[in-house]
């Protein structure tokens, strides 16, 4: 018995038992039925035809115009059946398309995965979680010889073309060795590259530092980036990290200005992605002092513990609901 | 939250007055109006954002390929009346410096 | 019977008689009701893409028999503008008639085999089977 056979022989006792006797019993069989109709794919025409088939089984003397009238059903439930197919061809689309993000979502992660370094002069903290499923935000570290180079960046715009980009800027960071020590040429080679490569509507914003232990310098530039923050220890107070440029990718012929700051033992640099002080609350945005308020409640903690409470707080706040791709960094010099 | 793009024109001289959000959702509705009439030689194009409460950075993107179309048409782009919050994205990403920005801020009061 | 039928198609009673020719092959070759509502509606949408798109051209229904296997083919022809990306045309969604909204997707759906052919500013050359089970 063929399994369309089964499910007419199925669909004729369940049709003669409710005719005989119109009980709910009948009729919840009859919906439970329908989902089996479902799994099996069978489209509304077919259950129509499959209607008329056990109608003429039941009834040999219905009359015509009952008959025709079964026909006339068939031919307007053809709509349905077209509606259905295409239903079920885009569905089989979207759960492709969804298994493909899957993959370059975590192709994406292992690319850009930036390890932590260990560094024995600075505690380092870091948090970076994307609003969707790609990351917009990058951020990279890179020991080489004594110093630490770290790099936040921004590219506008979410998901899959923001993600696509970031993978072009680590690339060209990669192949600039020289000029990673140097903040500010290193912007002006990636604004390069940005610029020549990237959709006019698109930019990125990059905060770039050097870390360099003998001097206990901090070296760095920013294009465009949103400001992060320093702790000064001695004084006990946060400032902001300001590091004036354009955004990458405006102006081919853009150069930065090189900044520098000596960094004390206790001292923090805290670097950010605008998704930290754009957070949207039902209260309005978190400004900048809240931020500094939530980092000041924990700084006692070690690095990682800081930029994980300030997220879980912020992710809260957002009611768990992130707006922006988020990355928080803390670099705390211990000795 | 939703954006309004009111368009007045004299001559070659068109204003743009903007009001509400100009975010991911709303960007294309203003590149759609924006960048058509940056790419005509000799326009003029005044935005006015003094009812921009709010501007992502997708919004930013849109000025900045009209910056880049205007430059590459001969057009002008002309941004006005921004309020504090949006000034300082303009400030913090540099563009302050590469665009026509009229001063003479308006406050968040409107 | 295996002669090629063909109606032209110049306006929307044309559809009608182009459905009406498909239907009574489709009885006369042994086809069930809804494979019988099935090809019809495949040779209305065929033939209301000809007639809003094309302004004119024909549809042809020939029987046909393969080694004992057979089966009813639909050509439909036009000199209309063409169509300039076909792979857009046959992605679901994209719904160029205000037909049954499936356009050429449903079609190929509705009928077992589907081949088109099209060059622009020359015509479209669409032929669907659908065999007997």
């Amino acid at each position: 018995m063929t399994a369309k056979d089964a499910l007419t022989e199925r669909y004729q006792d369940l049709l003669s038992v409710y005719l005989k006797a119109k009980t709910e019993t009948t009729l919840y069989k009859g919906q439970q039925f329908s989902r089996k109709l479902l799994e099996q794919q069978i489209s509304p025409e077919d259950l129509v035809s499959l209607h008329i088939q056990v109608m003429d089984e039941l009834f040999p003397d219905m009359s015509e115009e009952m008959r025709d009238s079964f026909d006339f059903l068939l031919e307007a439930m053809i709509g349905y059946g077209f509606a259905y197919r295409e239903h079920q061809s885009l569905r089989d689309k979207q759960q492709q398309l969804e298994s493909e993000i899957e993959v370059a979502a975590s192709m994406q992660q292992t690319l850009l995965l930036s390890d932590v370094p260990e560094f024995e002069q600075l505690d380092i903290g870091v948090v970076s979680v994307p609003a969707k499923k790609m990351n917009g935000d990058y951020y990279n570290f890179v020991k080489s010889g004594n110093s630490l180079s770290v790099a936040v960046a921004d590219i506008i715009g979410k998901g899959i073309p923001a993600a696509l980009c970031m993978s072009m800027i680590k690339y060209a960071m990669d192949s600039l060795p020289e000029e990673q020590m140097k903040p500010h040429l290193l912007l002006e080679n990636l604004n390069r590259v940005v610029e020549q490569n990237v959709h006019s509507n698109m930019f990125i914003t990059m905060f770039h530092g050097v870390y360099e232990p003998e001097s206990h310098k901090f070296y760095y530039a920013g294009a465009g980036h949103e400001p992060g923050f320093f702790y000064h220890a001695k004084e006990d107070e946060f400032q902001d990290l300001i590091a004036k440029g354009l955004v990458l990718g405006v102006s081919r012929t853009t150069t930065y200005h090189p900044y520098e700051k000596m960094i004390e033992v206790g001292d923090m640099v805290i670097l950010l992605s605008d998704g930290v002080t754009e957070c949207r609350t039902s209260k309005g945005f978190i400004e900048r002092e809240e931020v500094v308020s939530l980092i000041r409640k924990y700084m006692d903690l070690p690095s990682q513990k800081i930029v994980e409470n300030v997220f879980q707080e912020l992710d809260r706040l957002q009611g768990f609901e992130l707006r922006d791709d988020f990355t928080l960094i803390i670099l705390k010099r211990l000795v | 939250m939703n954006l309004q793009i009111n368009q007045e024109q004299i001559n070659e001289t068109y204003e743009l007055n903007l009001t509400g959000e100009v975010d991911a959702y709303t960007a294309p509705k203003l590149k759609e109006v924006m960048l058509p009439l940056t790419e005509k030689e000799g326009n003029i194009v005044i935005v006015n954002l003094s009812g921009i409460e709010y501007m992502d950075s997708t919004g930013l993107g849109i000025f900045v390929g009209a910056l880049k179309s205007s430059k590459a048409n001969n057009s002008s782009l002309k941004l006005r009346g921004m309020t504090e919050r949006v000034k300082r994205i303009f400030e913090i990403t540099g563009l302050t410096e590469v665009m026509d920005i009229e001063s003479g801020v308006k406050g968040e009061a409107l | 019977m295996d002669i090629q039928s063909c109606v032209e198609v110049r306006n929307e009673w044309d559809i009608v008689s182009a459905r009406q020719l498909g239907r009574n092959m489709a009885k006369e070759l042994g086809f069930g009701n809804v494979d019988q509502a099935r090809i019809t509606t495949a040779i209305s949408e065929l033939a209301r893409n000809i007639y809003l798109y094309a302004g004119r051209g024909k549809i042809c229904i020939e029987p046909i028999d393969q080694l004992g296997r057979k089966g009813l083919r639909i050509v439909a022809l036009d000199n209309g503008p063409g169509i300039r990306e076909i792979r857009k045309v046959m992605e679901d969604g994209y719904t160029t008639s205000g037909g049954l909204g499936a356009g050429l997707p449903g079609v190929k759906r509705l009928m077992d085999e589907f081949s088109i052919e099209s060059t622009v500013d020359v015509g479209t050359e669409i032929s669907a089977t659908k065999w007997l089970r």
